[in-house]
């Protein structure tokens, strides 16, 4: 049984899974008050961690109905991410280890994201390419096994997440704006407006900079036109990059199966386009694409452990700890 | 009084830790403390220390049976691995847990220090420009915790009676920083390198030992400062 805490951004999260990689519970506490600042304070997220992280253990715990006794592994999540935050996580995760003299598995959160596919009960199975787009990253992934990943291109600006959340701003639509844009583009003509989708872009890497500028413009020289037209348009942008990107990097690589992770996975309109490329397409359950800490448990079964005394020094990290 | 009790305070840039109890012989203090602009090493440090102190006496984390944990103020990050840690070494272990004042666990030596009805203020770096406070005659709180600049501490001394003629001891890293602002207003600070102005884990397990235990969920840092971006917003909502 493998016990895992994920707190890199503003969700608290506990999960417990066992080495088949089936879940026995997978708690995810969202904090819900970043809202009113229009986007995840650092400062508060880590307050609110400290507060919640406890009770998000305990559930984990009674929720799978297991004791602190049966588990044999403890993961944390060691960044990238807000470091405050992930070192409640990865402070909680020595102290409990350290306590039951158990070993830990620091794991790369990215690498979380691609091991939400290897939960069970039917685990998508490497070679495949990995999309991973929320608020807070945006790569290409090469997934050869389950140990590990390439990176084939990342953003070179925005996250997919935070362009969503951006251009919901400007639409004059609350944050988080991912969904609100979803909604109200779902009424919208999405070839009102030709944005772009950064096809001047070498490679396989993303920008999400020039259809931010032309919403902006569009804003500023149609001020009467429908709010929903735009907002669709600047959807479809948006999917068309991500889409058309991993379209170009299966080509590349000769792979046929695709899988996706991150918030951005769960938006309706990016799911159909990509299950019209005609690839194997594997997608998690929503709890399983948004962050949660049993794609960190899941990861956790590939990383060599730290035995007890091995990790008491260990520290968080704010950014790539991988060639990103 | 419990056999094992492992205390530390990791709310100033020194990640201090002691060991004591009636199964220790002595109580034995290890600290990380970084020069002055060194970064603070309380997530790298913290439990190495601890376990460097129970296997001395040849224990592991699992025989702790009382964890004192320094609740602050003092930085945010440091505070929050701090009680984290402490939680989660209770939650581990099955440990008692008990939260102390930073600032009290400051003051306590500085009393036995000072001269017969002197008042003691703690006075910790609070960064951009502040300090936290707190001062007492004797057990008797005269200057309530709080965040504030040194300009305004040195006024509210004064206002209180403290002179040249009749000071008051000032101990902490604050102390030492603003010297130049604080000492005109009748607080008397020790040598920059006086073992005063350092909170002691020892001292923090003493003020420990004895207090009450609390569920763990109760242990929470006194942040004493709300964060910016609330402060910003209150600031905006009302002007
Ligand atoms: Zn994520």
């Amino acid at each position: 049984m493998i016990l895992a805490i994920e707190t890199s951004c503003d969700d608290t999260c506990a999960a417990v899974i066992d080495r088949s990689g089936l879940i026995l519970s997978n708690v995810i506490s969202s904090q819900g008050i970043h809202d009113r600042y229009g986007g995840v304070v650092p400062e508060i997220a880590a307050r609110h961690h400290l507060e919640l992280v406890d009770v998000a253990i305990e559930d984990a715990l009674e929720q799978a109905d297991v004791g602190l006794g049966d588990i044999r592994l403890v993961a944390a999540t060691q960044g990238p991410g807000l470091v405050g935050a992930l070192l409640i996580g990865l402070s909680e995760a020595k102290a409990i280890a350290a306590a039951r003299n158990l070993p830990l598995a620091p794991v790369d959160h990215l690498q979380g994201h691609v091991a939400a596919n290897f939960l069970g009960p039917e685990p998508f199975e490497p070679p495949f390419l990995c999309l991973i787009a929320s608020g807070g990253h945006t790569l290409l992934a090469h997934v050869e096994d389950r140990f590990g990943f390439t990176v084939l291109g990342s953003t070179l600006d925005d996250a997919a997440g935070e362009a969503f959340d951006k251009g919901a701003r400007m639409l004059g639509l609350g944050y988080p704006g991912g969904p609100a844009l979803q909604r109200l583009a779902a009424d919208g003509d999405p070839t009102a407006f030709k944005f772009p989708t950064a096809e001047g872009v070498d490679g396989l890497d993303f920008s999400f900079a020039g259809v931010k500028t032309s919403l902006l413009y569009a804003l500023r020289d149609n001020p009467d036109a429908p709010r929903q037209d735009l907002a669709a348009s600047y959807q479809a942008a948006i999917v068309e990059q991500l889409a058309r990107r991993t379209e170009k990097a299966l080509e590349q690589t000769g792979i046929d199966r695709l899988a996706v992770g991150g918030g951005v996975a769960a938006n309706g309109p990016l799911r159909e386009r990509l299950a019209r490329i005609g690839v194997t397409l594997h997608v998690p359950p929503r709890e399983l694409c948004t962050d949660n800490a049993a794609m960190i448990a899941s990861a956790a079964r590939y990383v060599t452990p730290l035995l007890p005394g091995a990790y008491l020094d260990l520290d968080a990290y704010a950014t790539g700890q991988r060639a990103l | 009084m419990s056999n094992v009790v492992l205390a530390f305070d990791t709310a100033t840039s020194s990640t201090a830790v002691a060991l004591s109890g009636t199964a220790i012989a002595h109580t034995a203090e290890l600290r990380d403390d970084p020069i002055a602009g060194q970064r603070p090493r309380h997530a790298q440090a913290l439990l190495g220390l601890a376990r460097n102190l129970l296997e001395d006496e040849g224990l592991t984390f699992a025989d702790v049976d009382r964890i004192v944990v320094g609740t602050g103020p003092g930085g945010f990050t440091g505070l929050r691995i701090g009680l984290a840690t402490a939680r989660a070494l209770a939650l581990g272990s099955g440990a008692e847990i008990v939260g102390v004042s930073t600032l009290r666990t400051l003051e306590r030596p500085a009393r036995e220090a000072a001269g017969d009805g002197q008042a003691v203020v703690a006075i910790l770096d609070a960064r951009r420009g502040e300090v936290f406070a707190e001062a007492r005659r004797g057990i008797d709180l005269v200057l309530e915790p709080a965040a504030l600049t040194p300009a305004r501490l040195a006024e509210l001394t004064i206002a209180a009676g403290a002179s040249a003629a009749d000071p008051w001891l000032g101990v902490g890293d604050g102390a030492v920083r603003f010297r130049s602002i604080l000492e005109p207003a009748g607080i008397a600070i020790p040598a920059d390198d006086s073992p005063l102005h350092r909170v002691s884990a020892t001292v923090l397990s003493e003020l420990g030992a004895r207090a009450t235990a609390v569920p763990r969920a109760e242990v929470l840092p006194d942040y004493l400062r709300l964060p910016d971006a609330e402060i910003t917003r209150r600031a905006r909502s009302d002007p």
